[in-house]
């Protein structure tokens, strides 16, 4: 039990500073914040960049970049002499193989995919505005009109659960608790998904606007932006804007900015867990309810949204709820797509919600090969066969083909990758970063990463029971990275059920 | 305070109290939800989810350690999701751990054994050996962790955290390395810890488990319990020996369960480890006089009784009341340390009384 006086929310920045976990630094961090030894050791090994303190160069071995060989610029970098290690998604996937040198970060400049085009509720390519002008209109007119504009264009969450944005907002203002929050979650890790990195780097004041609109609406007096470790630069180029916003006198000198890293886990993109990271703790999402607008930080209401969530109420209050819920095809908006994997040019390409993979391609120049495989939204969303090119892409009806839009990393395979061993690197993604908390998913991804490994070496009984382990995934993970972990291997057993040694998609349960 | 308001649990509409889960009330109502990872001293964890339930209305399965009642909730009936999803968790820990019962209890009962046996299992998997990390060099005399058993509830941790507020354990790494560890992975005696073992005592599986137990080598179930009250001080806490009949041993000391007796399930570490005297040697079993020689001899109680108070009525008469001073042990009562006083006062009329605890 910590006594009163403990002050836990500074360990993690306390563990960075001392460098990450060692013998002796979880006593000295006790010593400056009085929170129990064994605490601060249970939380400095939960983080990767903490409990790796000196790994040096993390190289990516994320689906894309193993089909970019990741292990060649491994043995490189050895050759050279520099030391490394294998890292999970980077959020770097239109650079594969990507990398993630803390000294140095200058992998991480490129133009986007689309061109400028004023039908763009984002337009990476735009100039970026210092105007700041729906942040005005929106203090002329007040919360209900926001939340009105905001209901009005039907915008959705874009971390991956598309939840109505208004809906959030709305619940916020019905809290009677005033000490209320704002949080940025630019924690993007997301195998296959580089959208928020693009979007803080080109459109900065977007997230900035974006952000003081919603502490000013929900009366916040603290706005968090979470930032993932590998972003060094993006996190600068967040800070340099806020800058200059505040000294163009945009911003309400009574609203603190905080700006805090991620630590090297991609749970902490989960909503929840991101708080328990914000509070110090180990990055293990909460149970819900409650949900975070009713008890989020310090548990308090909190709003917690995605970076390019936020960065389209810029647009949306300026031009109008409709203006922006007209961008869509299927559904309301524009949205950003992450192209990787086997295309031509990879990046991030803004189209209509509701745009195909063959539109998607088009615009990247096209397949690298021939298309036999892809995944509509990062590992979580498994993978869809070749033939569902024409399937609009949007949250309502890749769900109910079994799948998600989730963050729209869309990892294009062509007609060299194995099934067998694509299941398999998303089987060791998620058992890598399950948080370890809850059954199903700390044994479960072991179990599906084990059988894919002896089905693979030649035991032809190794996936017996894989679907009934990957049933109880799906019903009773506590948060969505176990419910989506074994989602690559049944889908891929559906959509490829030769390549597993079956004449036809397996029966029985799935994880729905 | 029970308010009007209902819940129905498996068909019966029950009454519930404000914050109570849904846990809580069925088991007032005698209706059985499985737990692994719960104690009711302890805020719920939701981590083992074997006691997920269906609450109408809600697309998931919800933990019933965990949901607070609601009014007019409706909890469903075991129904076929449930019943499979209590299977498929019970293998999934065994795959995890250690499969054949004998072997799982070596020392202490598992309950994750029993609850395979009541509830059945989806099927034997192959086993997992996840990488959890022990603490080999932990040189401590009373606890072994073993973390091929370990199922990474966080009961241990939330009892050291909760109850002891002493919080020397902590879930440490993360995915499937999760373990119990300490600070820098020390040996317990080089950490807060008191060594009460109450990590043990809430431990579902014989994780944490006892070294001299385990060296001994019988399991707990062919051990006999006997209630008795600790005599290490005036609290006086219950604590059931652990005896070997057919070796006329007590092999440990464990507490009652929580909640029948005055200590709750907790015990110090006197009480719990301080146990060797029992079998020693040198232990002292009938009262010792000196004989003409000077030599310590055995005798009756009467006739040691009757020596102790010759001896301090002469003290008395040659140099007067105030030459006594009585000081009782702090492992007396209060009561015992009532008489002392009373013997003291009554008996020698002298205010030199003391106990050897008040400082
Ligand atoms: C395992 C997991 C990882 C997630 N990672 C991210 C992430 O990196 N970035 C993000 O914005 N949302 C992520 N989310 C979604 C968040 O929990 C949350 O829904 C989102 O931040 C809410 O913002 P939005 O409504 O604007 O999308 C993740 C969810 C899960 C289950
Ligand atoms: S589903 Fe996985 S990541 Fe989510 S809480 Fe459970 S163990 Fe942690
Ligand atoms: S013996 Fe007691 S104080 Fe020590 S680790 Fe176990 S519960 Fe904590
Ligand atoms: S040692 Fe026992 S009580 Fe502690 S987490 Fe492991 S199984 Fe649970
Ligand atoms: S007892 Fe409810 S989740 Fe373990």
């Amino acid at each position: 039990m910590q006594p009163k006086k403990a002050r836990r929310e500074e360990i993690l920045d306390r563990l960075e500073e001392a460098g990450g976990q060692r013998t002796g630094v979880a006593k000295t961090v006790q010593r400056q914040t009085l929170v129990p030894e064994a605490d601060i050791f249970g939380v400095a090994t939960f983080y990767s960049l903490l409990a790796q303190p000196e790994a040096g160069i993390r190289v990516c071995q994320g689906l894309t970049c193993q089909l970019a060989e990741c292990e060649h610029l491994k043995s490189e970098l050895e050759a050279d002499g520099k030391s490394s290690v294998f890292a999970s998604c980077l959020g770097r996937c239109d650079l594969a193989p990507a990398f993630w040198d803390p000294e140095d970060e200058s992998q991480i400049d490129r133009a986007p995919g689309s061109p400028s085009s004023p039908d763009l509720a984002i337009d990476l390519a735009a100039p970026d505005s210092l105007a700041y002008e729906a942040l005005h209109k929106a203090a002329e007119k007040g919360p209900d009109w926001v939340v009105g504009e905001l209901e009005a264009s039907g915008l959705t969450g874009r971390g991956g659960a598309g939840f109505p944005a208004h809906i959030k907002w709305q619940a916020i203002l019905d809290q009677p608790e005033t000490e209320r929050y704002v949080v940025l979650n630019a924690d993007e890790g997301e195998p296959g998904t580089f959208k928020d990195r693009e979007v803080i780097l080109r459109r900065p004041h977007l997230v900035i606007e974006g952000l003081a609109v919603a502490a000013q609406c929900l009366e916040a007096r603290d706005i968090y932006a979470y930032v993932r470790g590998e972003f060094g630069r993006v996190r600068a180029a967040l800070e340099e804007a806020l800058q200059a916003a505040r000294k163009a006198g945009h911003l309400d000198d009574g609203v603190t900015w905080h700006f805090v890293d991620g630590h090297g886990a991609y749970i902490c993109g989960e909503e929840t867990a991101l708080l328990e990271a914000l509070e110090g703790k180990r990055g293990m999402p909460r149970m819900k309810p409650p949900f975070p607008v009713e008890k989020g930080f310090r548990g308090k209401p909190t709003l917690i949204q995605n970076v390019e969530s936020i960065a389209c109420l810029a647009g949306i209050l300026r031009r109008g709820g409709a203006w922006f819920r007209g961008l869509g095809r299927t559904e309301p908006g524009t949205k950003l797509y992450c192209l990787s994997g086997h295309v031509e040019r990879p990046g991030v390409y803004e189209a209509p919600m509701g745009t195909t993979l063959r539109e998607l391609l088009a615009m990247a120049d096209g397949v690298s090969g021939t298309l036999k495989a892809f995944s509509p939204g990062g590992a979580s969303s498994g993978f869809l066969p070749a033939s569902s090119i024409d399937m609009p892409m949007d949250f309502g009806g890749l769900r109910a083909a079994g799948t998600m839009l989730g963050s729209a990393g869309v990892v294009v395979l062509n007609d060299t990758v194995d099934m067998v061993w694509a299941a398999l690197t998303q089987a060791v993604f998620f058992e890598e970063e399950s948080c370890g908390q809850c059954s199903p998913c700390r044994i479960g991804t072991q179990i599906l990463r084990q059988a894919l490994e002896r089905y693979r070496d030649g035991d032809p009984g190794a996936l017996a029971y894989v679907q009934d382990v990957a049933w109880g995934m799906g019903e009773a993970s506590i948060c969505g990275l176990g419910q989506a972990a074994a989602l690559p291997l049944t889908s891929a057993l559906k959509y490829f059920p030769e390549e597993f040694g079956l004449a036809s998609a397996p029966g029985g349960s799935t994880t729905s | 305070m029970t308010s009007k308001r209902f819940v129905i649990i498996d068909g019966n509409e029950l009454s519930f109290e404000e914050g109570e889960t849904i846990l809580q009330a069925a088991r007032r109502a005698e209706i059985e939800i499985p737990t692994l990872c719960h104690d009711d001293r302890l805020t719920p964890a939701g981590a083992c989810r074997i006691c997920l339930v269906e609450v109408e209305g809600a697309n998931l399965m919800q933990p019933a350690c965990a949901t607070r009642v609601s009014p007019n909730m409706v909890v469903r009936p075991p129904t076929p999701r449930v019943t499979r999803n209590r299977q498929f968790t019970l293998s999934l820990h065994l795959a995890d751990t250690i499969q054949d019962r004998a072997l799982a209890e070596d020392s202490n009962p598992s309950r994750l054994h029993d609850l395979a046996e009541r509830y059945g299992t989806a099927g034997q998997w192959v086993p997992v050996d996840s990488p959890r990390p022990g603490r080999p060099s932990d040189d401590n005399p009373y606890i072994q962790f073993r973390p091929d058993r370990c199922i990474a509830c966080s009961l241990c941790t939330r009892y050291c955290d909760q109850i002891e507020a002493v919080s020397a354990i902590t879930l440490a790494f993360k995915g499937a390395k999760t373990t119990i560890s300490t600070a820098d992975e020390r040996s317990l005696t080089e950490t807060t810890c008191e060594l009460c073992g109450g990590c043990i005592d809430v431990c579902p599986t014989g994780a944490m488990t006892e070294k001299a137990a385990l060296a001994w080598g019988k399991p707990e179930m062919d051990l006999e319990k006997v209630r008795t009250t600790c005599n290490f001080c005036g609290v006086g806490c219950q604590v059931d020996l652990n005896v070997d009949r057919a070796a006329n041993r007590v092999v440990k000391v464990t507490s009652p369960p929580p909640g029948t007796t005055v200590n709750d399930g907790n015990l110090c570490v006197k009480g719990r480890f301080a146990n060797d005297f029992i079998h020693h040697p040198d232990r002292l079993q009938d009262p010792l006089v000196r004989n003409e020689a000077g030599e310590l001899v055995a005798t009756s109680w009467d006739e040691a009784l009757d020596r102790v108070s010759k001896a301090l009525l002469s003290v008395a008469d040659e140099h007067g009341n105030d030459a006594l001073a009585f000081i009782s042990s702090s492992r007396c009562t209060g009561e015992e340390n009532y008489l002392m006083q009373k013997l003291a006062r009554a008996g020698f009329q002298t205010h030199n009384v003391h106990q050897c605890a008040a400082t």
